[in-house]
Protein backbone atom coordinates (compact mmCIF):
# COMPACT_ATOMS: atom_id res chain seq x y z
CA UNK A 1 0.00 0.00 0.00
CA UNK A 2 1.18 3.68 -1.16
CA UNK A 3 0.66 6.54 1.09
CA UNK A 4 -1.66 8.06 -1.28
CA UNK A 5 -3.49 4.95 -0.88
CA UNK A 6 -3.61 5.06 3.27
CA UNK A 7 -4.14 8.68 2.67
CA UNK A 8 -7.96 7.80 0.91
CA UNK A 9 -8.59 4.83 3.48
CA UNK A 10 -7.41 6.91 6.53
CA UNK A 11 -11.00 7.53 7.90
CA UNK A 12 -12.67 3.86 6.89
CA UNK A 13 -9.56 2.84 9.06
CA UNK A 14 -10.01 4.54 12.02
CA UNK A 15 -13.36 3.69 12.42
CA UNK A 16 -12.71 -0.04 12.34
CA UNK A 17 -14.65 0.05 8.83
CA UNK A 18 -12.02 -1.86 6.81
CA UNK A 19 -12.54 -5.17 6.03
CA UNK A 20 -10.05 -7.49 7.24
CA UNK A 21 -7.56 -7.74 4.49
CA UNK A 22 -7.39 -4.04 3.94
CA UNK A 23 -6.91 -3.90 7.39
CA UNK A 24 -4.17 -5.79 7.71
CA UNK A 25 -2.62 -4.29 4.54
CA UNK A 26 -3.04 -0.88 5.98
CA UNK A 27 -1.65 -2.08 9.51
CA UNK A 28 1.71 -3.49 7.26
CA UNK A 29 2.04 -0.03 5.89
CA UNK A 30 1.38 2.12 8.99
CA UNK A 31 4.24 -0.37 10.33
CA UNK A 32 7.05 0.99 8.28
CA UNK A 33 5.79 4.63 7.30
CA UNK A 34 5.98 7.68 10.23
CA UNK A 35 4.08 10.35 7.87
CA UNK A 36 1.19 7.79 7.65
CA UNK A 37 1.53 7.02 11.64
CA UNK A 38 1.18 10.94 12.09
CA UNK A 39 -1.77 10.72 10.18
CA UNK A 40 -3.46 8.49 12.17
CA UNK A 41 -2.50 9.88 15.35
CA UNK A 42 -4.18 12.88 14.42
CA UNK A 43 -7.34 11.55 13.10
CA UNK A 44 -7.29 9.81 16.71
CA UNK A 45 -6.83 13.45 18.08
CA UNK A 46 -9.66 14.89 16.06
CA UNK A 47 -11.81 12.80 17.21
CA UNK A 48 -11.20 12.75 20.72
CA UNK A 49 -11.74 16.51 20.01
CA UNK A 50 -15.08 16.12 18.48
CA UNK A 51 -16.46 13.25 21.07
CA UNK A 52 -15.17 16.15 23.45
CA UNK A 53 -17.70 18.69 21.90
CA UNK A 54 -20.64 17.05 22.67
CA UNK A 55 -23.61 19.00 24.48
CA UNK A 56 -25.61 16.93 26.79
CA UNK A 57 -29.25 17.62 26.94
CA UNK A 58 -29.72 20.16 30.08
CA UNK A 59 -32.04 19.35 32.85
CA UNK A 60 -34.86 21.39 31.78
CA UNK A 61 -35.15 19.77 28.31
CA UNK A 62 -35.01 16.37 30.19
CA UNK A 63 -37.54 16.93 32.72
CA UNK A 64 -39.96 18.61 29.39
CA UNK A 65 -38.91 15.81 27.46
CA UNK A 66 -39.75 12.83 29.79
CA UNK A 67 -42.99 14.85 30.82
CA UNK A 68 -44.70 14.66 27.45
CA UNK A 69 -44.15 11.02 27.55
CA UNK A 70 -45.47 10.47 30.34
CA UNK A 71 -48.22 12.82 29.69
CA UNK A 72 -48.84 11.15 26.36
CA UNK A 73 -48.82 7.88 27.72
CA UNK A 74 -51.28 8.29 30.19
CA UNK A 75 -53.55 9.11 27.32
CA UNK A 76 -53.69 12.57 27.81
CA UNK A 77 -52.97 15.33 24.56
CA UNK A 78 -49.77 16.27 24.82
CA UNK A 79 -48.50 20.16 25.89
CA UNK A 80 -46.72 20.84 22.86
CA UNK A 81 -48.08 17.92 20.21
CA UNK A 82 -51.62 16.65 19.88
CA UNK A 83 -51.34 12.98 19.86
CA UNK A 84 -54.34 10.72 17.16
CA UNK A 85 -56.80 8.59 19.31
CA UNK A 86 -55.36 6.72 22.09
CA UNK A 87 -57.84 4.60 23.54
CA UNK A 88 -57.07 1.10 25.33
CA UNK A 89 -54.19 2.33 26.42
CA UNK A 90 -53.84 0.49 29.84
CA UNK A 91 -52.43 3.31 33.12
CA UNK A 92 -48.56 3.71 33.92
CA UNK A 93 -47.02 1.75 36.28
CA UNK A 94 -45.50 3.13 39.36
CA UNK A 95 -41.91 5.17 38.13
CA UNK A 96 -38.67 4.83 40.23
CA UNK A 97 -37.32 8.42 40.49
CA UNK A 98 -36.33 10.02 37.02
CA UNK A 99 -33.17 11.59 38.39
CA UNK A 100 -31.83 8.06 39.68
CA UNK A 101 -32.72 6.69 35.89
CA UNK A 102 -30.87 10.00 34.83
CA UNK A 103 -27.57 9.15 36.50
CA UNK A 104 -28.27 5.37 35.41
CA UNK A 105 -28.51 6.62 31.91
CA UNK A 106 -25.06 8.99 32.39
CA UNK A 107 -23.46 5.65 33.55
CA UNK A 108 -23.96 3.29 30.76
CA UNK A 109 -22.95 6.40 28.54
CA UNK A 110 -19.57 6.84 29.90
CA UNK A 111 -18.99 2.90 30.03
CA UNK A 112 -20.26 3.06 26.14
CA UNK A 113 -17.90 5.57 25.15
CA UNK A 114 -14.77 4.15 27.06
CA UNK A 115 -15.55 0.59 25.57
CA UNK A 116 -15.74 2.81 21.83
CA UNK A 117 -12.53 4.82 22.78
CA UNK A 118 -11.02 1.25 24.15
CA UNK A 119 -11.46 -0.45 20.45
CA UNK A 120 -10.15 2.57 18.83
CA UNK A 121 -6.87 2.06 20.60
CA UNK A 122 -6.74 -1.55 19.45
CA UNK A 123 -6.63 -0.68 15.98
CA UNK A 124 -4.36 1.60 15.71
CA UNK A 125 -0.49 0.76 16.18
CA UNK A 126 1.51 3.10 18.88
CA UNK A 127 4.17 5.51 17.49
CA UNK A 128 7.95 3.76 17.08
CA UNK A 129 9.27 4.99 20.23
CA UNK A 130 11.91 6.24 18.74
CA UNK A 131 10.04 8.00 16.09
CA UNK A 132 10.03 12.16 16.05
CA UNK A 133 5.89 11.63 16.64
CA UNK A 134 6.85 9.98 20.17
CA UNK A 135 9.14 12.96 21.17
CA UNK A 136 6.74 15.42 20.53
CA UNK A 137 4.79 13.47 23.08
CA UNK A 138 7.08 13.26 25.55
CA UNK A 139 7.94 17.02 25.18
CA UNK A 140 4.69 17.84 25.81
CA UNK A 141 4.09 16.07 28.60
CA UNK A 142 7.27 17.63 30.27
CA UNK A 143 6.71 20.95 29.52
CA UNK A 144 3.57 20.83 31.17
CA UNK A 145 4.92 18.90 34.29
CA UNK A 146 7.57 21.59 34.39
CA UNK A 147 5.11 24.59 34.24
CA UNK A 148 6.00 27.88 31.80
CA UNK A 149 9.30 28.87 31.18
CA UNK A 150 10.52 31.83 28.86
CA UNK A 151 9.95 32.92 25.75
CA UNK A 152 12.72 33.29 22.84
CA UNK A 153 13.78 36.56 22.06
CA UNK A 154 11.62 35.77 18.57
CA UNK A 155 8.39 35.36 20.79
CA UNK A 156 8.81 37.99 23.31
CA UNK A 157 9.29 40.80 19.95
CA UNK A 158 6.57 38.96 18.41
CA UNK A 159 4.14 39.07 20.93
CA UNK A 160 4.63 42.46 21.47
CA UNK A 161 4.22 43.47 18.00
CA UNK A 162 0.65 41.42 18.42
CA UNK A 163 -0.43 42.80 21.40
CA UNK A 164 1.62 46.00 22.67
CA UNK A 165 2.50 46.58 26.12
CA UNK A 166 -0.35 44.63 26.99
CA UNK A 167 2.00 41.45 26.59
CA UNK A 168 4.52 42.58 29.13
CA UNK A 169 3.85 40.63 32.60
CA UNK A 170 2.47 42.54 34.65
CA UNK A 171 3.76 43.15 38.06
CA UNK A 172 1.60 41.44 41.37
CA UNK A 173 3.58 41.35 43.88
CA UNK A 174 1.57 43.76 45.77
CA UNK A 175 -1.15 41.17 46.13
CA UNK A 176 1.41 39.05 46.92
CA UNK A 177 2.40 36.94 43.58
CA UNK A 178 6.03 36.44 42.16
CA UNK A 179 6.11 36.00 38.69
CA UNK A 180 6.81 32.23 37.80
CA UNK A 181 7.39 32.24 34.24
CA UNK A 182 5.82 33.22 30.97
CA UNK A 183 5.43 32.16 27.29
CA UNK A 184 3.44 32.58 23.60
CA UNK A 185 0.82 29.89 23.33
CA UNK A 186 -1.36 29.22 20.82
CA UNK A 187 -5.04 29.92 22.34
CA UNK A 188 -7.72 28.84 20.28
CA UNK A 189 -5.97 30.33 17.14
CA UNK A 190 -4.49 33.43 18.62
CA UNK A 191 -0.93 33.88 19.86
CA UNK A 192 -1.41 34.35 23.25
CA UNK A 193 0.84 35.89 26.48
CA UNK A 194 0.97 33.48 29.13
CA UNK A 195 1.92 34.16 32.46
CA UNK A 196 1.98 32.12 35.44
CA UNK A 197 2.80 33.23 39.33
CA UNK A 198 2.76 31.57 42.49
CA UNK A 199 1.92 32.62 46.25
CA UNK A 200 3.76 31.77 49.38
CA UNK A 201 1.31 28.50 49.75
CA UNK A 202 2.26 27.39 46.34
CA UNK A 203 -1.34 28.83 45.11
CA UNK A 204 -1.11 29.00 41.31
CA UNK A 205 -2.26 31.79 39.00
CA UNK A 206 -2.39 32.34 35.48
CA UNK A 207 -2.76 35.51 33.03
CA UNK A 208 -3.09 34.72 29.55
CA UNK A 209 -4.02 37.60 26.70
CA UNK A 210 -4.62 37.91 23.16
CA UNK A 211 -5.73 39.36 20.81
CA UNK A 212 -10.07 39.07 19.36
CA UNK A 213 -13.01 39.27 21.13
CA UNK A 214 -14.43 37.99 24.34
CA UNK A 215 -15.31 34.37 23.86
CA UNK A 216 -19.24 34.01 24.17
CA UNK A 217 -19.15 32.31 27.65
CA UNK A 218 -17.38 35.24 29.27
CA UNK A 219 -20.07 37.84 27.49
CA UNK A 220 -21.90 38.00 30.53
CA UNK A 221 -21.46 42.18 30.72
CA UNK A 222 -20.85 44.87 28.68
CA UNK A 223 -17.80 45.47 27.23
CA UNK A 224 -14.92 47.08 29.43
CA UNK A 225 -16.25 45.83 32.62
CA UNK A 226 -15.49 41.94 34.56
CA UNK A 227 -17.03 38.79 33.63
CA UNK A 228 -16.81 36.26 35.59
CA UNK A 229 -17.10 32.27 34.58
CA UNK A 230 -17.56 29.38 36.72
CA UNK A 231 -16.68 26.14 35.76
CA UNK A 232 -16.14 23.19 37.99
CA UNK A 233 -14.67 24.45 41.12
CA UNK A 234 -12.57 27.42 39.44
CA UNK A 235 -14.11 30.78 38.28
CA UNK A 236 -11.88 32.53 35.57
CA UNK A 237 -12.09 36.31 35.38
CA UNK A 238 -12.59 38.08 31.81
CA UNK A 239 -12.25 41.76 30.53
CA UNK A 240 -11.39 43.20 27.21
CA UNK A 241 -8.95 46.31 26.62
CA UNK A 242 -8.20 48.18 23.52
CA UNK A 243 -9.28 44.74 21.23
CA UNK A 244 -7.20 42.30 23.81
CA UNK A 245 -8.92 39.66 26.01
CA UNK A 246 -7.45 39.17 29.39
CA UNK A 247 -8.37 36.30 31.42
CA UNK A 248 -7.40 35.69 34.91
CA UNK A 249 -7.66 32.02 36.34
CA UNK A 250 -5.90 30.57 39.48
CA UNK A 251 -6.13 28.19 42.16
CA UNK A 252 -6.31 30.93 44.82
CA UNK A 253 -9.32 31.96 46.89
CA UNK A 254 -11.61 33.62 44.77
CA UNK A 255 -12.57 36.83 46.33
CA UNK A 256 -8.84 37.56 45.83
CA UNK A 257 -8.37 36.47 42.59
CA UNK A 258 -11.44 38.79 41.53
CA UNK A 259 -9.51 41.59 43.22
CA UNK A 260 -6.71 40.91 41.40
CA UNK A 261 -8.45 40.61 38.24
CA UNK A 262 -10.24 44.17 39.12
CA UNK A 263 -6.85 45.68 39.73
CA UNK A 264 -5.48 44.76 36.69
CA UNK A 265 -8.62 45.28 34.69
CA UNK A 266 -8.27 49.54 35.43
CA UNK A 267 -4.57 49.07 34.41
CA UNK A 268 -5.33 48.00 31.18
CA UNK B 1 -48.49 0.58 26.15
CA UNK B 2 -45.09 -0.13 27.70
CA UNK B 3 -44.16 2.73 29.24
CA UNK B 4 -41.07 1.00 31.71
CA UNK B 5 -39.76 -0.44 28.19
CA UNK B 6 -40.11 2.14 25.98
CA UNK B 7 -38.04 4.93 28.89
CA UNK B 8 -35.63 2.39 29.40
CA UNK B 9 -34.75 2.12 26.12
CA UNK B 10 -34.75 5.34 25.35
CA UNK B 11 -33.80 7.64 28.15
CA UNK B 12 -29.99 6.45 28.31
CA UNK B 13 -29.62 8.11 24.07
CA UNK B 14 -31.41 11.36 24.81
CA UNK B 15 -27.94 13.14 25.16
CA UNK B 16 -27.71 11.94 21.69
CA UNK B 17 -30.57 12.74 20.38
CA UNK B 18 -29.94 16.26 21.71
CA UNK B 19 -26.88 16.79 20.31
CA UNK B 20 -27.74 15.75 17.18
CA UNK B 21 -30.99 17.92 17.40
CA UNK B 22 -29.12 21.21 18.16
CA UNK B 23 -26.36 20.72 15.55
CA UNK B 24 -29.39 20.26 13.13
CA UNK B 25 -31.85 22.97 13.97
CA UNK B 26 -28.83 25.50 15.59
CA UNK B 27 -30.49 26.59 18.55
CA UNK B 28 -31.58 25.27 22.11
CA UNK B 29 -35.23 26.40 21.85
CA UNK B 30 -35.66 24.16 18.26
CA UNK B 31 -33.29 21.38 19.72
CA UNK B 32 -35.58 21.13 22.67
CA UNK B 33 -38.90 20.94 20.36
CA UNK B 34 -37.32 18.47 17.93
CA UNK B 35 -35.93 16.13 20.55
CA UNK B 36 -39.74 16.16 22.34
CA UNK B 37 -41.43 15.43 19.12
CA UNK B 38 -38.73 12.55 18.20
CA UNK B 39 -39.95 10.77 21.62
CA UNK B 40 -43.48 10.86 21.38
CA UNK B 41 -43.22 9.92 17.76
CA UNK B 42 -40.79 6.93 18.96
CA UNK B 43 -43.21 6.65 22.00
CA UNK B 44 -46.48 6.45 19.19
CA UNK B 45 -44.27 3.49 17.30
CA UNK B 46 -42.45 1.71 20.11
CA UNK B 47 -44.50 -1.50 19.08
CA UNK B 48 -42.47 -1.20 15.91
CA UNK B 49 -38.93 -1.10 17.14
CA UNK B 50 -36.99 -4.50 17.19
CA UNK B 51 -36.11 -5.29 21.03
CA UNK B 52 -31.83 -6.18 20.73
CA UNK B 53 -31.85 -3.35 17.97
CA UNK B 54 -29.77 -0.42 18.64
CA UNK B 55 -32.47 1.92 19.55
CA UNK B 56 -29.71 5.00 19.29
CA UNK B 57 -30.08 4.29 15.62
CA UNK B 58 -33.76 3.77 15.50
CA UNK B 59 -34.43 7.28 17.54
CA UNK B 60 -31.96 9.54 15.15
CA UNK B 61 -33.54 8.34 12.00
CA UNK B 62 -36.82 9.32 13.66
CA UNK B 63 -35.16 12.68 14.71
CA UNK B 64 -33.73 13.06 10.83
CA UNK B 65 -36.64 12.60 9.47
CA UNK B 66 -38.83 14.74 11.16
CA UNK B 67 -36.18 17.19 10.82
CA UNK B 68 -36.13 16.94 7.29
CA UNK B 69 -39.86 16.80 6.58
CA UNK B 70 -40.72 19.63 9.25
CA UNK B 71 -38.07 21.62 10.50
CA UNK B 72 -35.60 22.14 8.14
CA UNK B 73 -37.21 25.48 6.63
CA UNK B 74 -36.62 28.62 8.00
CA UNK B 75 -33.65 27.46 10.58
CA UNK B 76 -30.69 29.47 11.43
CA UNK B 77 -27.43 28.58 12.20
CA UNK B 78 -25.78 30.12 15.36
CA UNK B 79 -21.91 30.40 15.77
CA UNK B 80 -22.13 28.96 19.27
CA UNK B 81 -24.66 27.24 21.56
CA UNK B 82 -23.56 26.92 25.13
CA UNK B 83 -25.03 29.88 27.08
CA UNK B 84 -23.27 30.01 30.31
CA UNK B 85 -26.36 29.29 32.31
CA UNK B 86 -27.16 26.29 30.79
CA UNK B 87 -23.14 24.56 30.59
CA UNK B 88 -22.98 21.41 33.04
CA UNK B 89 -20.09 21.11 33.92
CA UNK B 90 -20.64 17.46 35.74
CA UNK B 91 -21.93 16.48 32.61
CA UNK B 92 -18.71 17.81 30.81
CA UNK B 93 -16.22 17.12 33.14
CA UNK B 94 -16.59 12.79 33.83
CA UNK B 95 -12.76 12.70 34.41
CA UNK B 96 -10.78 13.92 37.11
CA UNK B 97 -10.92 17.42 37.01
CA UNK B 98 -8.24 19.21 35.74
CA UNK B 99 -6.43 22.94 36.48
CA UNK B 100 -8.38 25.89 35.99
CA UNK B 101 -5.97 27.31 33.42
CA UNK B 102 -6.42 23.60 31.26
CA UNK B 103 -10.38 23.83 32.02
CA UNK B 104 -10.32 27.12 30.05
CA UNK B 105 -8.42 25.90 27.19
CA UNK B 106 -10.79 23.26 27.20
CA UNK B 107 -13.53 25.01 27.01
CA UNK B 108 -12.13 27.52 24.32
CA UNK B 109 -11.17 24.64 22.40
CA UNK B 110 -14.58 22.88 22.50
CA UNK B 111 -16.30 26.15 21.79
CA UNK B 112 -13.95 26.50 18.52
CA UNK B 113 -15.33 22.57 17.98
CA UNK B 114 -18.60 23.47 17.51
CA UNK B 115 -18.21 26.73 15.54
CA UNK B 116 -16.16 24.57 13.12
CA UNK B 117 -18.32 21.76 12.61
CA UNK B 118 -21.77 24.52 12.42
CA UNK B 119 -19.60 25.17 9.49
CA UNK B 120 -19.81 21.96 7.61
CA UNK B 121 -22.27 21.66 5.24
CA UNK B 122 -25.61 19.98 6.53
CA UNK B 123 -24.63 16.37 5.17
CA UNK B 124 -21.33 16.68 6.04
CA UNK B 125 -22.32 17.70 9.61
CA UNK B 126 -24.84 15.09 10.00
CA UNK B 127 -22.44 12.62 9.29
CA UNK B 128 -19.52 13.66 11.89
CA UNK B 129 -22.69 13.70 14.28
CA UNK B 130 -23.77 10.58 13.66
CA UNK B 131 -20.72 8.50 13.94
CA UNK B 132 -17.73 10.33 15.02
CA UNK B 133 -20.10 12.05 18.23
CA UNK B 134 -22.31 9.76 18.65
CA UNK B 135 -21.17 6.35 17.78
CA UNK B 136 -23.44 5.07 15.30
CA UNK B 137 -21.68 2.69 12.86
CA UNK B 138 -21.18 4.15 8.88
CA UNK B 139 -24.02 1.28 8.34
CA UNK B 140 -26.69 2.48 10.90
CA UNK B 141 -25.57 5.99 9.88
CA UNK B 142 -26.25 5.29 6.79
CA UNK B 143 -29.94 3.61 7.28
CA UNK B 144 -30.23 7.20 9.32
CA UNK B 145 -29.46 9.09 6.34
CA UNK B 146 -30.98 6.56 3.87
CA UNK B 147 -28.19 6.72 1.60
CA UNK B 148 -25.69 4.34 1.05
CA UNK B 149 -22.97 3.24 3.49
CA UNK B 150 -20.14 4.32 1.15
CA UNK B 151 -21.53 8.18 1.42
CA UNK B 152 -21.31 8.21 4.64
CA UNK B 153 -17.54 7.10 4.41
CA UNK B 154 -16.91 9.81 2.22
CA UNK B 155 -18.83 12.48 3.50
CA UNK B 156 -16.91 11.85 6.84
CA UNK B 157 -13.59 11.35 5.08
CA UNK B 158 -14.68 15.17 3.41
CA UNK B 159 -15.86 16.56 6.79
CA UNK B 160 -12.55 15.29 8.71
CA UNK B 161 -10.21 16.83 6.27
CA UNK B 162 -12.34 20.08 6.76
CA UNK B 163 -11.95 20.23 10.05
CA UNK B 164 -8.40 19.33 10.78
CA UNK B 165 -7.86 22.14 8.68
CA UNK B 166 -9.74 24.44 10.93
CA UNK B 167 -8.62 23.09 13.99
CA UNK B 168 -4.70 22.80 13.78
CA UNK B 169 -3.99 24.58 17.10
CA UNK B 170 -6.85 22.30 19.28
CA UNK B 171 -5.48 19.35 18.05
CA UNK B 172 -2.04 19.97 18.98
CA UNK B 173 -3.50 19.92 22.10
CA UNK B 174 -5.28 16.82 22.93
CA UNK B 175 -3.27 15.03 25.36
CA UNK B 176 -2.64 11.31 25.01
CA UNK B 177 -5.18 10.77 28.05
CA UNK B 178 -7.80 11.91 25.69
CA UNK B 179 -7.01 9.52 23.06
Amino acid sequence: MTCEEFKLQLTAFSLGELGPDEHQRARDHLAGCDDCASRVLMDRQLTALLRASAVPAPETTRTAVLAAVRTEARGEASPSAPAPERAGRPAPSPRRPARRRHWVALAAALVGAAAVLAAALLVVPAPDPGSPLSAAWSSYHHRGEDGLGIPSEAEADRLFAVLGPASRTPDLSDHGLRKAGWEERDLAGHVAAVAEYRDAEDGRVTLMRWRGELPRMAKGTEGGELAAYTWGRHTSYWWQADGVVWCLVGTIEKDRLSGIAESLRRES
Amino acid sequence: MDLDGFEAATVPHMNALYDAALRLAGDQATAQDLTQETYLRALRSFGTFEPGSNARAWLLRIQYNLFCTQYRRGRRMPLVWLDEDEADPALDLPSPEPGPEEQTVRELDREAVRRAIAQLPEDFRMAVTLVDINGLTCAEAATVMDVPRGTILSRLHRARRRLEAMLLPELGRVQADDL
